[in-house]
């Protein structure tokens, strides 16, 4: 910080001049002193607060996740905490008992967080690779749909309709994610679809 | 309790309607402050600053009380550079250095009272510059520290007088009443609105309603991390932006209501120390805590 020279007289007069803390240039540079051997054996701890949606049904209230540690600065982050976002204008901060119970929802040691195939009459669950999973999804859609798709109705006009099969997308995902799943779901002809969980 | 049968969400707890703006009540804005840096004073390092700190603002809630109350020069937000001009705002200094005259404190620091007492129309003009700019010389902390508590008694009671419902969010990290910058936040406990956060200016006091999780420097979401000494539990936490690299210090008066947004600041000194080592800038402004 340079020295205001037009200055230098009143500068002089209240004893200042020098780069100075606020407590050094008062004259409580003791007190100060006293606090810096005092946090020196200190770690700085660091907490990250993320904005995010309840996933658990279509009023999509707004929730803030507390975590320890910063994932964006490459450490790991752990989970601690769920409240409802006082900001959010759905909710105003408050929570029902299962969106205020979301963190063990999200932490659950039984949650699904990989896909799982039980065969049929098997008692076993075996876990299967993404593309397994998608491969049997697949394959299993198109066979319903080459069986029971109905093309035409009585008068002949073609209708495409295929009401054997139905679709029950989340209600957490964003705007697109529900777009894109709608245009997927309807242009196959599937007439069962709901968006929206109701739990 | 509703007598009604009819159902009334109304009546469910927790649903918050925060006002943008909150006034400060002068005279009980620096008893509280006074009050709160006395009882810090008691187990803090840094007591004696504290207890210094506390007989000032004491002070400052007795000429808050005493002197004529200013007339408003206009609708918010005050225009600062025009109150530089203010011969109201020119007798504060006068009045809170006579009073401090009485209070106990280091060699170092009278010399600083006596030289603002003492000063001439150009140099207490240029004290008062500075501190309504939000900007204090390094060099010479202690002589603004006493021209800021006059500042802050003079437009605390303008900012009383301001329309609470008039003010309107303007840019980031600006008081809606002054202007001015703030000196911490605080995510209030108050019955019916928990969890919201108010900016509180460093300067007249107005609290101000900012989205959680928000930089107070530059507005931005991202990157928005919270730090304090050893625990994460701490009721005083740095919120860090890595958008612009700076930090403010946010209060959780959820776990603590007693916290004052500056006079913990000042106390939490600790926590300014630790920060020094990461690299961020300290947002936050605090004419008694210069420096660092």
């Amino acid at each position: 910080m340079t020295i205001d020279l037009s200055r230098r007289s009143f500068l002089k007069l209240a004893g200042a001049g020098v780069a100075a803390t606020s407590l050094g240039a008062m004259g409580f540079g003791a007190a100060e002193a006293a606090e810096v051997a005092h946090v020196r054996a200190f770690k700085l701890a660091t907490m990250t607060e993320t904005r995010n949606t309840c996933t658990y049904c279509s009023v999509a209230c707004g929730i803030i996740l507390y975590a320890k540690g910063d994932l964006k600065a490459g450490e790991t982050a752990e989970l601690v905490h769920v409240e409802g976002d006082a900001d959010h204008p759905t909710n105003r901060g408050t929570l029902c008992p299962k969106g205020a119970a979301i963190k063990d929802f999200a932490l659950s040691a039984t949650r699904a967080v990989k896909p799982r195939y039980r065969a049929p009459g098997g008692a076993a669950w075996q876990d299967i690779s993404w593309d397994q999973a998608f491969d049997k999804i697949a394959r299993a859609i198109k066979d319903d749909r080459d069986a029971n798709l109905i093309e035409t109705n009585d008068q002949g006009q073609v209708v495409n309709r295929w009401k054997t099969a139905g679709f029950l997308a989340a209600s957490g995902t964003t705007n697109e994610t529900a777009w894109t799943t709608y245009k997927v779901v309807r242009s196959l002809g599937m007439v069962a679809f709901d968006n929206q969980a109701r739990v | 309790m509703s007598r009604s049968a009819e159902p009334d969400p109304g009546m469910i707890g927790g649903v918050a309607q925060p006002d943008f703006a909150r006034l400060p009540d002068p005279v009980a804005l620096f008893q509280t402050r006074a009050r709160r840096f006395a009882f810090l004073a008691q187990s803090s390092r840094l007591g004696p600053y504290l207890a210094f700190l506390g007989e000032l603002a004491a002070l400052q809630a007795r000429l808050a009380a005493a002197m004529p109350p200013p007339v408003l020069p206009g609708p918010a937000p005050l225009d600062r550079a025009a109150l530089a001009e203010d011969p109201a705002l020119q007798a504060t200094p006068a009045a809170l250095c006579a009073g401090a005259a009485d209070l106990d404190m280091p060699g170092p620091a009278r010399l600083a009272l006596q030289a603002v007492t003492a000063a001439d129309a150009q140099d207490r003009r240029w004290l008062l510059g500075n501190v309504l700019s939000d900007r204090i010389p390094e060099d010479s902390a202690a002589p603004h520290l006493f021209a800021a508590a006059a500042v802050q008694v003079h437009l605390a009671r303008l900012a009383a007088q301001l329309d609470a419902k008039s003010l309107r969010p303007s840019a980031p990290g600006c008081c809606p009443s002054c202007g001015g910058r703030p000196v911490t936040s605080t995510v209030t406990g108050a019955q019916g609105i928990e969890n919201i956060r108010y900016a509180t200016c460093a300067t007249c006091a107005t609290q101000w309603n900012v989205v959680r999780i928000t930089c107070l420097c530059c507005g931005s979401t991202k990157g928005i991390s919270y730090r304090s000494a050893e625990t994460t539990e701490a009721m005083v936490k740095a919120e860090c932006c890595t958008e612009c690299g700076s930090w403010v210090k946010i209060l959780y008066a959820t776990k603590n209501p007693t916290l004052e947004a500056l006079a913990d600041d000042v106390a939490s000194l600790g926590l300014d120390l630790m920060m020094k080592e990461t690299g961020l800038t300290r947002g936050g402004f605090n004419p008694f805590l210069v420096g660092y």
